[in-house]
């Protein structure tokens, strides 16, 4: 049995070699330009602006698209169609954490606690127009702030 | 691996797979795949936390109870349950920090020390933590519980150092990556088998899981793009491909072994 998990191990070492190079070697063209500079520096490395503002954590105006028509939808009174439309920035925010987080991890945790209270409100078992209404402006608030806008 | 240790007098053969190419291939992907799984069926099937906790606990549990049935190992059960372990050790830690707000470095020591008292208490008992002897009830159920443990520590480990390091997955699949090549060398250079591979084994959940994310993130964050479901399926075919070819092998011998 010895001899068979000497043999074994080297094969593991030379799997882990291949994803390894896998990992290295794929992850070469949108990331260089921030991942280079991340573990050296905690600092902010986010692209340089283009004319407008950029967050810590990069580009959120998708993010913020959605939170705005949620808002227009609650204005307007019709708080189911607000709570189906919302789960489309649930979706996409949480599919987008593992992008994000490592940007600014801290700016992250402002933004996905306020998206926590909207969904919160919306999913309530009796919504509330005006605390939906609240929890809309607080989340569009923090999208402002994080966008160096507020 | 087909080769099994010869028959116990006690009826129970070694009840956990070989440490062999596969075992780390599938236990990676493993990790993928099921935080894919329970992430797909607590937000886009809607599910929510609570509720995917529960079913996957009680997965969990089903599992469990099979592979603790059996009298030998069963690839695709072994594996089944090592998928759940792998969702369920990640929901705990999930719950800690985003349920009740516990801190990732309040966590992951927490984690350490109760692997410890694991690993210190099997050996008591035991008088060994080898993984080729897992042939009793009793050795199977510390087992069980370290690897739990494993998993619910790699996920503290990894997520802290994305949060203090600002570790993405490029770096954290580089990194993670490394200490796992240390581990390896140091095994290769006379360090305690049992010790390497344990830490193998806690390391591979991080990697495991910085090397989804390269896949399934956007490109726009630099992965490849491939979308939590493509990711998912590929590593899942691959598994699946794997423990059926582990599968059919055992099966192989065991028949050449009634036939003889």
């Amino acid at each position: 049995m010895t001899m068979q998990h000497s043999i074994v191990r080297p094969v593991a070492a030379v799997s882990a070699a291949v994803l390894l190079a896998l990992a290295a070697g794929c992850s070469k063209p949108a990331d260089q330009s921030h991942a280079g500079a991340a573990p050296a520096t905690p600092a902010r490395t986010a692209p340089a602006p283009q004319g407008k503002t950029a967050s810590r954590l990069g580009d959120l105006s998708a993010f913020r698209g959605i939170a705005a028509d949620v808002a227009a939808i609650v204005d307007k009174g019709d708080l189911p169609a607000a709570r189906t439309r919302i789960k489309d920035l649930e979706v996409s925010w949480d599919s987008a954490e593992a992008g994000l987080k490592p940007r600014a991890a801290e700016d992250w945790h402002v933004l996905d606690k306020a998206i926590d209270k909207s969904l919160a409100a919306l999913r309530a078992d009796t919504p509330s127009q005006p605390d939906c209404k609240a929890a809309l402006g607080a989340l569009l608030k923090t999208f402002d702030t994080l966008e160096g806008k507020a | 691996m087909n080769n099994l240790p010869t028959a116990s007098s006690t009826g129970w053969l070694n009840k956990v797979p070989e440490v062999a190419l596969s075992f780390w291939i599938i236990k990676i992907m493993s990790t993928t795949v099921g935080e894919t799984g329970a992430d797909f069926l607590a937000v886009d099937a809607g599910w929510g936390q609570g509720m995917t906790r529960a079913v996957m606990a009680a997965l969990l549990a089903a599992a469990l109870f099979m592979q603790l049935r059996t009298r030998r190992h069963t690839p695709w059960i072994y594996w089944l349950t090592v998928v759940l372990v792998s969702v369920v050790g990640t929901q705990i830690t999930d719950l800690l920090t985003d349920g009740l707000g516990v801190s990732l470095y309040v966590s992951t020591s927490a984690f350490a020390v109760t692997l410890a008292a694991i690993f210190f208490v099997w050996y008591r008992v035991e008088r060994t933590l080898s993984i080729h002897d897992i042939v009793t009830r009793r050795r199977e159920l510390f087992y069980w519980a370290a690897i739990l443990c494993t998993f619910a520590l790699g996920t503290a480990a990894g997520d802290l150092a994305t949060e203090a390091l600002g570790l993405g997955f490029t770096w954290g699949a580089v990194a993670f990556g490394a200490l796992i090549g240390i581990t390896y060398t140091a095994w290769r250079m006379g360090g305690n088998a049992v010790l390497t591979f344990w830490i193998g084994y806690i390391l591979t959940r991080p990697f495991g899981a910085a090397l989804g994310d390269l896949l399934t993130q956007a490109k726009t964050y630099g992965g490849l793009g491939m979308g939590a479901m493509w990711t998912s399926v590929l590593f899942l075919s691959v598994i699946v491909m794997l423990v059926a070819l582990a599968q059919i092998g055992m099966n192989g011998s065991s028949a050449a072994q009634a036939a003889e």
